[in-house]
């Protein structure tokens, strides 16, 4: 529910009752008040009834009178000072008809008569039903002009939040420092857009600097390492080393430019998790897939293997250059040393799928392990860091790519989708 | 005096044949911008054994003033280094419209980083760690490229190479190779007397991709090839292999 639905409800659950008592209020003076005039109407009749007893009743007349609004005839019965006034209905018709009538008995000439004049209420409640109808309207009235004016205050009012709001959904990671949120007319909004202005400031600082420790932490250990690998290489050129010296160094070196690729394989994905591959170049992974056969071309013709390609079209991605030569480098390179000697290598591009199938001696892969990091064959005594299908996976998540495997006929078959 | 001006041009003419036979440039100059004094050292030694004479520093300052003071035929920098990036640096020798080559190295191996330094200006970009050897290469590959009034042909002892032309001759007598068999010659030249792992060997003619596969039996192929086109021609069998390491290019 909206801020200002619920604002509204709560100001009409207050307005109901407010005006439901001061209709009652209202009402009640209303008809006391209208009482109020037809007593005095009612006494001042009786005043000039009993006045004109008075001189009628002169000679020893006696007088009794009846219609359907007077009635006045001698009773024997005490005197009263005051005139009873009160609410009577008639029964002798159908419909209740209510009337007001004054009741007394006064001395006329010394002989009490008593007196009753009515009269009919008819026009008090006429005028009640169209006071009552009146308040109803003023009440709906009332209701309209509040959903109306709210609507306006929830456009014109709520604006800069509404604008504030739409940077927020909008906002990127990477974008971060181009974010700013306005001053408005409204307090309120200007400390939000305060608070929002250092959040940004923040975040984008917090991401400049994880960006800044990634490479550092790169640069830090690459360091160090091309040091060792710098002395290696020299220690090398030793004529006088043995045999096993040699092949210490030769491990030694390595194991270290494992370390070396490894850290850099964790680098990337940091990066590519960060987003710091974004670009607006197309890249085709077909043309990087000719690039790389040709390129890997001396260890597929060294195991035999046989390469197929069908590219029924190109497959043109929205793709870091950096990134489609990672994703393909991976694909391939680990279809090629997978593969036994004299194998096979499909890759096709049909109904805008890309697909690399190759044979392996290898049992099908779990795919629950299959992209997880540092997931390595457990028969297979490569050098792997156990990150290239991680960093594949990687790549297709954050560039709307789906990727699937299965075996199908002896083939491990990747295929890529676009989302 | 007769006696020792016969040693003085003994050794005279000593040092010119080894120069002609191990590197086409005399006295070359490659001045070493790198704050880690451990690699600093190892590029120094590494050059110097390849006929390179070498200034190192350490940081940007010093290194400012080096280039602004001294010629050099090619300057190595890093650029991570104290007091100031590198690429300052290399701002700096363009503006003073340096004829010196310019190879940038670097533990960062963001593109944009890349991009920039070959955007100043910079001829080659070189991610640490890196092989010496490959280092080597490149300084060999610029220099030759800069070199515009001087012969840019590669020789050593009975074989001359062409770049250009990719062109190889021995006794005059033309060889015909493929272009790995050439790269591969000429990388070993230019790394002439200095154990090269297969590593190495595979990276820099084939690419980053090839640094790390399981078997290196491919480059045993094309070595085997070249040594023989080699033989046939005439030349003198300089390629030795190295038992469980790799290949090394001499001829003593």
């Amino acid at each position: 529910m909206k801020l200002l639905t619920k604002t509204t409800l709560y100001f009409l659950i207050a307005m109901v009752p407010l005006l439901v008592v001061a209709g009652i209020y209202l009402f009640m003076q209303f008809s006391k008040e209208l009482d109020h005039r037809m007593d005095e109407e009612l006494v001042a009749e009786e005043v000039q009834w009993i006045r004109y007893l008075q001189n009628e009743s002169d000679n020893g007349t006696t007088f009794i009178l009846r219609t359907p609004e007077l009635l006045i005839y001698p009773v024997n019965a005490p005197v009263a000072t005051y005139p009873t006034i009160q609410d009577i209905y008639d029964t002798k018709a159908n419909n209740k008809i209510p009337f007001r009538q004054l009741s007394h008995i006064v001395p006329v000439n010394g002989v009490p008569y008593q007196i009753i004049i009515r009269k009919s209420q008819e026009q008090k409640s006429a005028l009640e039903v169209n006071i009552t109808r009146i308040m109803f309207f003023v009440f709906i009235g009332l209701f309209a002009t509040t959903i109306l004016f709210n609507w306006f205050i929830s456009t014109r009012l709520w604006k800069p939040f509404r604008n504030s709001l739409e940077k927020i959904r909008n906002a990127e990671l990477q974008k971060m420092e181009a974010i700013r949120f306005e001053k408005t007319a409204i307090e309120e909004f200007n400390e939000l857009n305060a608070s929002l202005n250092s959040m940004t400031t923040k975040i984008h600082n917090d991401y400049v600097n994880m960006k800044e420790f990634t490479e550092n932490a790169a640069h830090e250990m690459q360091t160090p390492l091309a040091v060792v690998q710098s002395k290696m290489e020299l220690l090398l050129q030793d004529s006088n080393l043995t045999d096993n010296q040699v092949q210490s160094i030769m491990d030694a070196s390595m194991a270290l430019s494992r370390l070396s690729k490894l850290n850099q394989s964790l680098l990337l994905l940091a990066k590519i998790e960060n987003n710091q591959y974004e670009t607006n170049e197309t890249n085709n992974l077909t043309d990087i897939t000719k690039k790389y056969l040709k390129l890997f071309d001396e260890l597929i013709k060294d195991k035999q293997i046989i390469t197929k390609t069908n590219f029924e079209k190109d497959f043109i991605l929205n793709l870091h250059p950096f990134l489609a030569d990672s994703l393909i480098s991976n694909l391939l390179g680990n279809a090629v040393k997978y593969n036994y000697s004299g194998g096979k290598i499909i890759i096709s591009v049909h109904n805008n799928r890309y697909q690399i199938s190759n044979t392996s001696n290898l049992p099908p892969i779990d795919s629950q392990q299959l992209f997880k990091r540092f997931n390595k064959s457990k028969n297979s005594a490569d050098t792997s860091n156990g990150l290239g299908l991680a960093i594949v996976k990687r790549i297709c998540d954050t560039h709307n790519l789906s990727i699937t495997y299965s075996v199908e006929n002896g083939l491990h078959q990747f295929n890529i989708q676009k989302k | 005096m007769h006696k020792h001006a016969l040693i003085i041009s003994i050794l005279f003419t000593n040092s010119i044949k080894q120069n002609a036979a191990f590197i086409n440039f005399i006295e070359m100059k490659v001045l070493i911008i790198e704050d880690e004094s451990g690699l600093q050292q190892s590029i120094k030694k590494y050059l110097e054994h390849q006929g390179f004479v070498c200034e190192v520093v350490g940081d940007f300052v010093t290194g400012m003033e080096k280039v602004y003071n001294y010629n050099y035929d090619c300057v190595v920098v890093d650029i991570g280094l104290p007091y100031g990036s590198g690429l300052d640096i290399v701002k700096q020798l363009k503006k003073i419209e340096s004829k010196a080559g310019i190879i940038i190295i670097s533990a960062k191996n963001a593109l944009e980083d890349k991009l920039k330094g070959l955007e100043l200006g910079s001829d080659d970009y070189l991610t640490k760690p890196f092989h010496l050897s490959e280092l080597n290469a490149r300084i060999n590959a610029i220099i030759r490229r800069r070199n515009f009034g001087g012969s840019k042909t590669i020789l050593f002892n009975e074989i001359r190479l062409d770049p250009e032309a990719l062109r190889v001759t021995v006794n005059e007598k033309t060889v015909e190779l493929t272009d790995k068999e050439y790269q591969l010659l000429e990388y070993f030249i230019a790394n002439q007397r200095r154990v090269l792992t297969k590593a190495a060997i595979a990276e820099h003619i084939w690419g980053d991709e090839y640094e790390q596969v399981s078997n290196y039996d491919f480059i045993y192929t094309h070595i085997k090839n070249l040594r023989k086109k080699l033989i046939d021609a005439g030349c003198e069998d300089y390629i030795k292999t190295v038992y469980g390491t790799g290949y090394r290019f001499t001829d003593i």
